[in-house]
């Protein structure tokens, strides 16, 4: 699970339904969630995480896409499998992974150093600890 | 209004224990108790109910069941009592069963017709299947008009078919006869349908006090879907790993990274959380 330190910024309910806006690194981040934990509220500092088979990556995106998470970083490593992908960049000071396929890489050219969007539904995004003030 | 402070030295699985509870609940509640065995549910009910005596304290809307120098005995404390086992008498018919404990024949006729069974009336209880008896058992319980209905894994020995029927009888009798309801319950359905507060104790003492939602879902941060599992294998694939973990009478298998595979170990016991976004359902085939 690739983990991201973050601060709430903004909390929106609607019903169940909750959007959570954050501050991580400079770039803002959104989930989507349901009712949230009662200690979880603006400013309160988080560590998000994301499976990195749920990290899309792009190559000089255009136009709209409805991923509420739009990182720009730039690709450190590529490990490639026989049919997978792993693909390092660095985040917000940490080393983040995503898993892609073989054949999407390929297509893609894609290669280390290469500037790269990495897209986060805010469905897939999630708080996995609260950071207790120090 | 119930309150309640007592203690009382108990001997737990794990040695000497001390039961201690200080609790009100509000008239019309109904309240389930949760917690391992041995932590003290049943003793508590019987302490209730004065078929246990203990230190302290038990006020019911004002009137003194339990004080320093005064203890009411079982019989004039206002309370129905079911116990896992049915306790019927099985010389006696299912009417008879009702009007041993009064006389009021209108009561029993009321009872029995909203739990089904006044065509059974006049059977033994050794002719009943389980939940036909537990049914009597709680109709018994009622005929009193108790202030507080007291019920000790009520359902544990039920199908979960004749469960979940006996569940909706339960909450008709509750809300009807407008009862406060204490019920020892280990089923987080059961208690998510019938009760709007869950006391959970633990060696004795109250270690969480809330509502079904807050007490018995499991969240990972803000992951809603979480369960407990046993990691059975770890294996590579390709760029990945391949968890293999047993989750109740399942096995299921998550994706985890080479970071995440280095944390792990086979036998260890995880938590295996997922977003309420995630998951989907299907009908049973």
């Amino acid at each position: 699970m690739n983990r991201i330190q973050a601060q709430v910024t903004a909390i929106k309910s609607e019903q169940n339904i909750t959007i959570v806006t954050f501050y991580a690194a400079e770039e803002v981040m959104r989930m989507m969630a349901l009712e949230l934990d009662s200690e979880i509220a603006v400013g309160t500092k988080v560590v998000l995480g994301v499976k990195a088979t749920s990290i899309t990556l792009a190559k000089g995106l255009m136009g709209e896409v409805s991923s509420s998470n739009q990182l720009e970083v730039y690709v450190d490593r590529i490990i490639t499998g026989a049919l997978l992908c792993s693909v390092r960049f660095t985040f917000a000071g940490v080393s983040l992974e995503s898993v892609i396929t073989k054949a999407s890489a390929e297509r893609m050219l894609l290669k280390e150093g290469d500037a790269v969007t990495a897209l986060v539904k805010s469905s897939d995004l999630s708080i996995l600890e609260v950071v207790p003030w120090t | 209004m119930l309150e309640i402070k007592i203690q009382k030295p108990l001997k737990g699985s794990v040695g000497e224990m001390h039961l201690d509870v200080d609790l009100s609940i509000e008239e019309h509640a109904f309240v389930a108790l949760a917690g391992p065995s041995g932590s003290g549910k049943t003793t508590l009910l019987r302490i209730l109910a004065g078929l246990e005596t203990a230190q302290g304290s038990i006020y019911v809307s004002r009137a003194v069941w339990q004080e320093a120098r005064t203890v009411l005995p079982p019989q004039k404390r206002e309370i129905g009592f079911v116990f896992q086992e049915y306790a019927l008498f099985n010389n006696m018919s299912v009417e008879e069963n009702l009007l041993y404990v009064s006389k009021d024949q209108k009561l029993a006729d009321e009872l029995l017709e909203m739990t089904h069974l006044s065509a059974l009336k006049e059977r033994l209880p050794t002719t009943l299947s389980g939940g036909q008896k537990q049914r009597v058992s709680l109709c018994r319980a009622m005929m009193k008009r108790p202030k507080l209905l007291l019920m000790d894994e009520p359902l544990s020995a039920l199908d979960p078919v004749m469960r979940t029927k006996l569940q909706q009888d339960i909450l008709n009798l509750h809300k009807t006869f407008g009862t406060t309801t204490v019920m020892v319950s280990h089923d987080p359905s059961e208690i998510y349908r019938l009760a709007e507060r869950v006391i959970v104790l633990e060696q004795g003492k109250i270690v969480n006090d809330g509502t079904p939602k807050e007490v018995l879902l499991k969240t990972q941060g803000s992951q809603k879907f979480s369960l407990v599992g046993e990691i059975l294998e770890i294996i590579q694939a390709d760029v990945i790993y391949i968890a293999v973990i047993s989750i109740g009478q399942q096995i299921v298998e998550v994706v985890l990274d080479s970071d995440e595979a280095l944390l792990f170990q086979v036998g260890e016991q995880v938590q295996i959380s997922t977003k309420a976004f995630s998951p989907s359902i299907s009908k049973l085939s």
